[in-house]
């Protein structure tokens, strides 16, 4: 494959990701961080400023998830995530050990209509809508992770393998469309291989280990959105035939296999969270916070209709114009909901990039608040690591903007060259696409004015 | 290998149940269990919560005279002073939100004792207090003989005590002393009195002075009220007034304060807090009044009684201190 560097031609890495104890082992590390998470939610302060939960889930991680793991190393938090893990274990009635036999649940068939990630979507807005609350209240905060694996422990009943986080997952949603983008990915190294392979071990498992909890066929992978990473595949592949990659920043941006509306929906749902919760959070309307934050159930209501306008509606609506005017001015002689679906993509550089930089607003104020309750995690006045009185410092605050500006003009012009990509290939010539190319241009430069707006004033 | 995988498995499981039940257990059972064994003198955990919130919780505990005691204090939602009184002139800074102060503290003398919110925290600052009971040997307490004075005059504390005339100009206490030290033998026995002054408004003395003229009279009624104030006291009562006093009755006593208008608005205060820096109020109140109104509080209002707060000797000071908002000390 072109450029494309193999991780896994190093046997090392081969073999510790081979090694079936590589993830439960990984999950348990997680495990231990989400139940101090947990008990601190319940249990601690409950000035977020001062609560492990709060401080390490909607910032730390947070932070770890949009700048690192998701940009450069795809769906590595699914890989290590402990949400799922009490549920796949419990089906698989074992951590580590493969069991022989058939997996532990009521074998329910997943609804086909189910089979998207509307779910996901609808998940996502529902966590968002409630985000001011969520991410400043730890009992809050606590509920909803202790919610979360609940979920994901009732579904590993009813059904096999890893539903939640392939359908209802609201975080999995989009590290799977941002994934896209990622520097890494888990590919097959010859599909014929695969093709040609009559039992298709991956899939259904074999005494080396268990089929890929993900319902996914690597052999038919061309994109990161639904490969967990979890390495089943490395561990069951008898052909040798799995493989690690470094690869370029975007390359599943312009794959056409697999697109869809409701991912489409999923990248204008994430840029539209961008911008609501910059305006909410960073913006200078007191009022849009104290609403936000439920100051009375009237207040919140419309707030509530206005959050979901914006997301599920005005901004589809004016991207819907935007791929119109894309199909007329590129003269493209396919449906307006294929030019919709097409052009979104460009859209994902674009969000992540918003994503990123919403999030250096944050990680660099308030990251020095990791190490008080690092030391410190109920507010009980421990002092575990001697950090607990570290004081609230600020890094870098001057150059916190300047970064927001480099990056989001730099997400601009490569979202807008991604959109010329995406339309070049249905476009005649050079020419049309270009010109189809104008109106997204248009769009992404409304959004990135946006936040620079929300950002800089 | 199946050894080794059987190995790692049961490792597996001793880890996820050490994760599952063994953290919440040995956390949990360190901190409401061992933690409080571990300490060598008692330790009282109090939560400092907005009133809205719950205020200091618990509201009311007890101790020991000579009993030296932690108190650990942390704040579940805003900034809060930690002040103790009446005496002492305990005030252990603030406490921000989410972080625990530890104080260790022992009270000399048995008694009730009052820890209180010195920092504006919110409309209800004035509720935050808590209780503590001293036991012990407790000191003979005579009763305060400026307050038997007001319940023997039946003097509504409560009530306006608004002057009638008033100075066109601030008076000021050095041009009085001067005047003073010239027109002394010709003024009323009565307004020489500290007794009188002390039961009397200025409003009440200016009218006596009937040989001088109207802003040589405020002088010297503004020297009689505060020649003899202690600066040292008055500086204390002005770092005492602005931490106490100030939110609400303003930093320049014009009923400004930042919690002046929520409590109008929630109906605590009429018209809201009393400017101290208006001559109309202050001037037909005796220095007898506004200590009872500082001590007691005020029916029906906002304003919280500081009786359990500041001694008598620290309130009296705050009642010279007031009086430099209408008198000019410079």
């Amino acid at each position: 494959m072109q450029n494309r560097f193999e991780l896994t031609q190093y046997r090392w890495v081969k073999k510790m990701l081979q090694w079936r104890g590589f993830q439960p082992v990984l999950m348990l590390f997680t495990l231990f961080f989400f139940v101090i998470a947990i008990l601190t939610g319940f249990f601690g302060t409950p000035a977020g400023s001062h609560n492990f939960g709060i401080i390490f889930v909607w910032i730390v991680w947070w932070a770890l998830l949009m700048i690192v793991m998701v940009p450069f190393f795809a769906r590595l938090w699914c890989t290590i995530c402990p949400i799922p893990a009490p549920g796949e274990w419990l089906q698989r009635r074992s951590l580590i050990r493969r069991r022989p036999g058939k997996l532990f649940t009521l074998r329910r068939r997943w609804p086909r209509k189910f089979r998207n990630i509307w779910m996901q979507n609808f998940g996502f807005l529902a966590v968002a809508l409630f985000s001011t609350i969520i991410l400043t209240r730890p009992s809050v905060s606590a509920w909803v992770l202790l919610g979360m694996i609940l979920v994901a422990i009732i579904l590993s009943i009813l059904y096999e393998n890893r539903i939640f986080c392939r359908y209802v997952c609201p975080v999995g949603g989009f590290i799977g469309l941002y994934s896209l983008t990622s520097t890494l990915e888990l590919r097959v190294k010859d599909a014929q291989v695969c093709k040609d392979h009559k039992t298709k071990d991956c899939v259904t498992g074999n005494e080396l280990g268990y089929g890929c909890p993900w319902l996914v066929f690597p052999g038919k992978l061309e994109r990161n959105t639904y490969c967990g990473m979890c390495t089943a595949c490395l561990t069951t592949c008898t052909q040798d035939n799995i493989a690690i990659n470094l690869r370029p920043f975007g390359a599943d941006l312009l794959v056409e296999k697999g697109r869809s509306l409701d991912e489409a929906f999923k990248a204008l749902i994430m840029l539209a969270c961008a911008l609501l919760y910059s305006a909410v959070l960073l913006g200078p309307w007191g009022w849009v916070k104290d609403w936000a934050n439920m100051d009375t159930l009237p207040h919140w209501a419309m707030y509530a209709v206005a959050f979901i306008t914006i997301n599920l509606l005005a901004l589809p609506g004016i991207f819907w114009l935007t791929a119109a005017a894309t199909r007329k001015l590129a003269r493209l002689d396919i449906p307006l909901k294929k030019v919709f679906v097409d052009v979104a993509y460009s859209l994902v550089p674009m969000g992540l990039i918003g994503w990123i930089a919403f999030s250096f607003s944050f990680v660099f104020v308030n990251g020095s608040y990791a190490l008080s309750v690092l030391s410190d995690p109920f507010g009980w006045g421990w002092d575990l690591f001697g950090t607990r009185s570290f004081p609230w410092t600020p890094v870098l605050p001057d150059m916190v903007s300047g970064l927001q500006i480099l990056l989001l003009l730099a997400g601009l012009v490569y979202a807008i060259i991604i959109a010329y990509r995406i339309i070049r290939r249905r476009a005649a010539t050079d020419n049309l696409a270009w010109r189809g190319t104008l109106p997204v241009a248009g769009f992404l430069s409304a959004v990135t004015f946006t936040f620079l707006r929300l950002y800089i004033g | 290998m199946k050894f080794l995988a059987d190995r790692a498995e049961q490792r597996a499981i001793i880890a996820l149940i050490f994760i599952v039940i063994g953290v919440p257990v040995i956390i949990l059972g360190y901190q409401f269990g061992i933690r409080p064994r571990l300490n060598t003198i008692r330790t009282i955990d109090i939560v400092a919560a907005a009133p809205e919130n719950g205020g200091f919780q618990p509201a009311a505990f007890e101790v020991n005279a000579g009993e030296t005691i932690r108190l650990r204090v942390s704040s579940p939602d805003v900034v809060h002073g930690l002040a103790i009184g009446p005496g002492e002139g305990w005030d252990f800074g603030i406490v921000k939100p989410g972080e625990v102060k530890e104080i260790e503290i022992t009270f000399p003398e048995a008694g009730r004792y009052t820890l209180y919110c010195n920092v504006w925290c919110s409309p209800s600052h004035w509720r935050m207090r808590a209780a503590i009971d001293v036991f012990g040997d407790a000191l003979a307490t005579t009763p305060d003989p400026i307050i038997e004075r007001l319940t023997a005059q039946e003097i509504n504390i409560d009530a306006p005590h608004p002057a009638e005339n008033v100075p066109a100009e601030k008076p000021s206490v050095t041009r009085g002393k001067t005047l003073l030290a010239e027109v002394q033998s010709s003024l009323p026995p009565d307004v020489l009195s500290a007794e009188w002054r002390q039961s009397h408004s200025p409003a009440e003395a200016r009218a006596l002075l009937i040989n001088l003229d109207d802003a040589e009279a405020w002088d010297v009624v503004a020297a009689l009220w505060l020649g003899d104030a202690d600066p040292v006291q008055l500086d204390e009562s002005q770092v005492l007034y602005a931490k106490n006093c100030a939110a609400c009755h303003g930093a320049t006593g014009n009923g400004d304060g930042i919690g002046a208008a929520t409590l109008i608005e929630q109906g605590y205060m009429g018209d809201g807090p009393a400017a101290f820096a208006d001559p109309t109020t202050m001037l037909g109140a005796s220095s007898d009044i506004l200590y009872g109104k500082l001590r007691r509080g005020g029916m029906g209002t906002g304003m919280p009684g500081f009786g359990t707060v500041f001694t008598r000797e620290q309130s009296a000071q705050m009642i010279d201190y007031l009086w430099t908002f209408v008198f000019s000390t410079e």
